[in-house]
């Protein structure tokens, strides 16, 4: 057995100064090392490739023994969520259209037009500190170093390493990570302070409606005149449903699916749906609905408006930048300038991408919302931090945006 | 030169590290305790201090951590110092006994991995990264010390054969010709 003395010690000082002199060499660029670090990939992954098949059973069974009840909750959770934007998402695509049609007929730049690389997730970050995924796409596809990677909620994070079929991509929530982005002061009191307008075609209430239906159908049971219909909630279904029918996640994926991107807020939201009032059950039959004045009233294609209106002053753009903070932290806005007669930054604020000459990503792509604001004395400006619309721990397939500033286009 | 590569213990050190790691890069990717990632090639080069000593800990320690780096894209060196200390402290177990119960190398296993896992935003720290460290650094250490001590049983043995490491040979003691 092996026994501590200094001799031994000196060869675990010769060892830890071998690391540090490595180090420097890397850090200041070695293309020695990178060649070895590149040979040394290559031959890991025949290696890994074997690994991954042998242990797939190993990884399945733990995935369903730790994270089926988490599963389950989740898949509730975005059923319910799904329902809720099926009916925005329509009025939102018209949106998306109207603006990037606004872009090109201004010949000003927009996210439809750049390509993307289609990749999926391959392997995670496999330490404690690093924010870094790795992706099954690389040089082969057009990926460099540098550009931005996006999901369907908005931005990921950028390529920091490219091999011929792989890349690592380091999440925004890593500490080396930071980007140029914009807030759009205004757009966080969108759900405090605007209640939505609910209006019907005879411009009554829902209560009043209720009141009427609830009254309609007494004296129609007084009578002895009402008509059985046999599905009386099938006409209802012409607008309710109102989004896209038969989405599937394979549909998320297709290659004509738009970026992820912020449309104008400044344009007013207009979301059409039909609805059926809640007094009139699948058995009861549909009486002829008068109101106090003797005109009709047809509850079953009533429809409800729902406008959010944002005032164009109020919605002003502050540029920051954003950094990640590491694992469980969340990412921070600084460098921000509040000038209460320019844009007050407030919590629920939208945060996109600023682009610019210099950025790595082009402007626009939608990254998160404030979620908390801190002020800081003197002239430091306040600290934003974000809620990012992406989940990190849960990526499968992104896309790479095949962007490359202006500053670094070779000619 | 190459027959001593051939005839050292590197010759399976680098295979065996190469399998861990990407068994740390596929499996234990997923296989996440309290949010945390078990660090198995962290914990080999901590086994192999425990099991040789902390000259060929920290050996040991270096190379697989030199491996870590060339594959993850992580600074050369930053990991390799933060596993080399691991080995060596793990190491430090033949201060103590010639020859340990299990129990005892498995505490040293998981001291090793604790220092080493302790020691990457260090490492980090000193070469510029603002604020490496993780959120819940303390929950990280505990947990990657104690996956590295239960891991121990296996990765002990594993590390003795690719170090080439025998067991004492106990010799009787020679009898002496009565005066």
């Amino acid at each position: 057995m092996a026994i501590y003395t200094v001799g031994r010690r000196r060869v675990i000082i010769a060892l830890l100064l071998t690391g540090a002199l490595l180090l420097t060499l890397d850090l200041r660029g070695n293309s020695v090392l990178d060649t070895v670090r590149d040979g040394f990939s290559r031959a890991m992954a025949p290696v890994e490739q074997a690994t991954d098949v042998v242990t797939t059973p190993v990884q399945r069974a733990w995935s369903s023994f730790s994270n089926y009840d988490d599963l389950e909750r989740e898949n509730q959770a975005l059923r319910d969520e799904i329902d809720r934007q099926r009916g925005t998402q329509a009025a939102a695509e018209a949106s998306i259209i109207d603006y990037q049609l606004l872009l090109a007929l201004n010949n000003l730049p927009s996210l439809s037009g750049i390509e993307t690389a289609k990749a999926q997730v391959v392997g995670g970050a496999t330490n404690n500190i690093d924010q870094i995924v790795e992706i099954n796409k690389g040089s082969d596809s057009g990926i460099s170093i540098g550009m931005p990677v996006v999901n369907q909620a908005g931005l990921i994070g950028k390529i920091t390493q490219v091999n011929a079929t792989t890349s690592k991509v380091m999440l925004i929530s890593d500490p080396r990570y930071s980007i140029p982005v914009e807030i759009l002061g205004g757009t966080g009191d969108r759900d405090e302070g605007r209640e939505p307008t609910n209006t019907t075609p005879s411009g009554k209430t829902e209560e009043e409606l209720d009141e009427i239906i609830s009254q309609s159908i007494a004296d129609a049971e007084a009578a002895g005149t009402a008509e059985t219909a046999d599905d009386p909630a099938g006409t209802t279904d012409s607008g309710a449903s109102g989004g896209i029918d038969g989405l599937t996640p394979a549909d998320m994926f297709e290659d004509d699916v738009a970026l992820p991107q912020a449309g104008d807020p400044n344009e007013a939201t207009t979301t059409t749906t039909t609805t059926m009032p809640e007094a009139i059950s699948a058995d009861n039959e549909l009486p002829t609905l008068t109101d106090a004045e003797g005109s009709p009233i047809e509850p079953s294609s009533s429809t409800t408006t729902t406008t959010l209106l944002l005032n164009p002053d109020q919605l002003e753009k502050e540029y920051g930048v954003l950094r990640g903070r590491g694992q469980g932290r969340p990412p921070q806005v600084r460098f921000l300038q509040d000038i209460p007669s320019l844009a007050v930054l407030q919590v629920g604020d939208l945060i996109e991408t600023a682009g610019g000459s210099r950025s790595l990503a082009p402007p626009n792509i939608p990254v998160g919302r404030v979620i908390n604001r801190a002020d800081r004395p003197g002239v430091a400006g306040p600290l934003l931090e974000i809620e990012l619309n992406a989940d990190l721990d849960k990526l499968n397939f992104v896309r790479v945006v095949l962007f490359q500033p202006l500053t670094e286009v070779v000619e | 030169m190459f027959a001593a590569f051939a005839q050292g213990s590197l010759i399976r050190l680098i295979p065996v590290g190469m399998v861990m790691l990407a068994l740390q890069r596929t499996v234990f990717v997923d296989i996440k305790v309290a949010g945390v990632t078990v660090q198995v090639v962290l914990a080999l080069a901590a086994a192999a201090g425990a099991s040789g000593g902390s000259e060929r800990g920290a050996v040991a320690g270096f190379v697989l951590g030199a491996m870590f780096d060339l594959v993850e894209g992580t600074p050369l060196g930053s990991t390799a110092i933060a596993f080399t200390i691991a080995g060596a402290v793990a190491g430090l177990l033949a201060v103590i006994t010639a020859e340990p119960q299990w129990w005892l190398k498995a505490l040293f296993v998981g001291l090793g991995c604790a220092a080493g896992e302790a020691l990457l935003p260090v490492v980090r720290v000193f070469i510029g990264e603002e604020s490496p460290w993780p959120a819940n650094m303390l929950k990280v250490i505990l947990v990657v010390g104690l996956a590295g001590a239960l891991m121990s049983p296996v990765l002990v043995p594993l590390s003795r054969w690719c170090l080439k490491i025998r067991g004492p040979a106990w010799t009787a003691p020679v009898e002496q010709q009565p005066i």
